[in-house]
């Protein structure tokens, strides 16, 4: 890459608080973007969330509805960041990106105003089961909530990342939908979003676990909580959802949100900072490139 | 000469693929000087502009502007660059208003100043009554007026114009060229693309570029007295007997900034 010699001051808040306000403002116009994530929830909260749940009972004292409301808030962070990047696919191409990359602004401030932008976007979105949380009894608090909105800024902010990322490299609109499945999917289904990495599945028909063998199989990491059979995920699918950062901030705010959580919390704290940070590295490396190549 | 051209591009050479798009591009406008680029489809053209305005890095040769190398100072450079689109290049889920902020902005224009140049923008665009709507139901003509108006704003010493008229009605044509007359008769140095050659003919120079070479670069009168024969000639005369008159079907060159390769 060229050096450039007179990138102006990289923080130009102006630029961030403007940039930020057009995708939000753009979000709030799109009606089928709230609608997307609205119907994400019944369908996964709800429809499956009950449906299984009839089968399943709990999940380590939760039930199905429960346990997966924090993953369907990451799969809705996940589709919102996603769909933020996708805008730079046709803004490069017939929008407003080619006027920004033409004028003095600082690059960094641009990429910011994109990433902010698109975590903001993510929060909001992945806000939208929370509405569900009292219809499957999941009692939310102040701290929780924060906790939880945090991460989701942090997570939204590095999908943005990884997606403008995946946009720049892109030359068509349907290129982005199928590249943008290939990685929502998998992080979504390796995060531990619909279950647990071991742990107790209670079905129908089982006794309930005495206390104290609950007590026993605790001492062993395995959390006991309702009646059923113990699960643990084979090694390689727990190696692969523990390369998955995705899983440390589910994680996170599954603890904030239900007070349970199977991975290091100082590890989700390290990836809620770390992710971002690379992620941002990568798009601002690729808005450049748009430029420089 | 550096130091008193507003634009010196000197040996410009762009690959794509290995495909050779532009080669040893050399141009000079100095300030008030207009410069119509005109060429067969896949000339050249628009990986021309790319590279002057920054859009693009050439593979070989420089470009400086204000006498600013646009290499090493590309930010600086741009400050003084108003470029206009092939295409519109707007987000239609905002309103003009909310596009010349942005673009104050990018710009690092004074706060204080903005809301008067905004207002003056949006009326010398004739856009006053419509700079609260929503841009999505604005026609070519309003779309182009405020991407002029944008494209001024900052006050840039060179107007990079690629082909402005593209897909505008007669009378927003008129309209659009009405402007562009008004900037260059203010001595406002304005580099276009086009491929209406009427257009090209009211410029100070005209350059005809094909398989990405400037062929030839001179007055229009000068251009068809020596390629068009006699004074009489047209440019369309010049232009076909530099260009010939098959049909150029190869693909479009890639758009610059919009796509990357690898040279």
């Amino acid at each position: 890459m060229t050096a450039v010699t007179d990138i102006p001051a990289a923080l130009d808040l102006r630029v961030i608080a403007m940039l930020w306000r057009r995708e939000v403002t753009a979000y709030l116009s799109d009606r089928t973007q709230i609608f997307g994530g609205v119907s994400r929830t019944v369908l996964w909260l709800v429809i499956l969330g009950f449906g299984l749940g009839a089968t399943l009972r709990e999940i380590e004292g939760y039930t199905y509805s429960q346990y997966i409301l924090p993953g369907v808030m990451v799969l809705n962070v996940l589709f919102a960041s996603m769909q933020s990047a996708f805008g730079l696919v046709y803004d490069r191409k017939h929008g407003l990106l080619r006027q920004v990359l033409v004028s003095p602004a600082p690059p960094l401030s641009v990429t910011l105003g994109k990433l902010t932008g698109g975590a903001s976007i993510a929060v909001l979105q992945g806000s939208i089961p929370l509405l569900f949380a009292p219809l499957v009894g999941v009692p939310l608090s102040v701290p929780g909530l924060l906790i939880a909105w945090a991460v989701m800024f942090a997570m939204g902010f590095a999908l943005t990342g990884v997606g403008v990322l995946i946009a720049t490299r892109i030359k068509g609109l349907k290129g982005f939908g199928s590249l943008s499945n290939g990685v929502i999917q998998p992080l979504y289904f390796l995060s531990g979003s619909i279950f647990p990495l071991k742990g107790i599945v209670g079905g129908i028909g089982f006794l309930d676990i005495p206390q104290y063998l609950r007590d026993e199989l605790r001492q062993y990491g395995i959390y006991a909580i309702g009646g059923g059979w113990v699960v643990e995920l084979p090694l390689w699918l727990e190696a692969i959802v523990r390369a998955n950062p995705i899983s440390y901030q589910l994680d996170l705010m599954r603890h904030a949100l239900l007070g349970f959580h199977q991975l290091p919390l100082t590890t989700g704290v390290v990836v809620c900072v770390a992710f971002p940070v690379a992620a941002l590295a990568l798009a601002q490396w690729s808005l450049l490139r748009l430029t420089q190549d | 000469m550096i130091g008193a051209a507003i634009l010196e591009a000197s040996n410009l050479g762009r690959r794509f693929g290995g495909r050779e798009v532009v080669s040893g591009l050399s141009l000079t406008l100095a300030k008030g000087d207009t410069v119509a680029l005109i060429g067969p489809n896949g000339a050249g053209k628009s990986t021309t502009l790319g590279m002057l305005t920054t859009a693009l890095r050439p593979d070989t040769g420089s470009v400086h502007i204000g006498g600013l190398d646009a290499r090493r100072n590309p930010h600086q450079a741009r400050a003084l660059l108003g470029v206009l689109f092939q295409e519109p290049a707007l987000d239609d889920s905002m309103t003009p208003r909310e596009t010349l902020h942005l673009h104050a902005a990018l710009y690092a224009l004074p706060r204080r100043e903005v809301p008067a140049l905004i207002a003056d923008a949006l009326d010398g665009a004739g856009l006053s009554e419509a700079g609260d709507r929503k841009i999505r139901g604005f026609s070519g003509g309003m779309k182009r007026r405020l991407e002029l108006a944008r494209a001024l704003m900052h006050t840039p010493r060179l107007l990079v114009l690629d082909e402005p008229t593209l897909g505008l009605d007669p009378q927003g044509r008129l309209d659009l060229w009405g402007r562009i007359g008004a900037l260059r008769a203010s001595g406002m140095a304005v580099l276009m693309t086009t491929h209406v050659l009427s257009e090209a003919d009211t410029f100070d120079r005209v350059g005809i570029i094909d398989k990405g070479r400037l062929l030839a670069l001179d007055s229009p009168d000068a251009l068809k007295r020596v390629h068009g024969g006699s004074a009489d000639a047209s440019l369309d005369d010049v232009f076909f007997a530099l260009t010939g008159k098959a049909l150029r079907d190869t693909a479009q060159p890639v758009r610059p900034a919009l796509v990357r390769r690898r040279a």
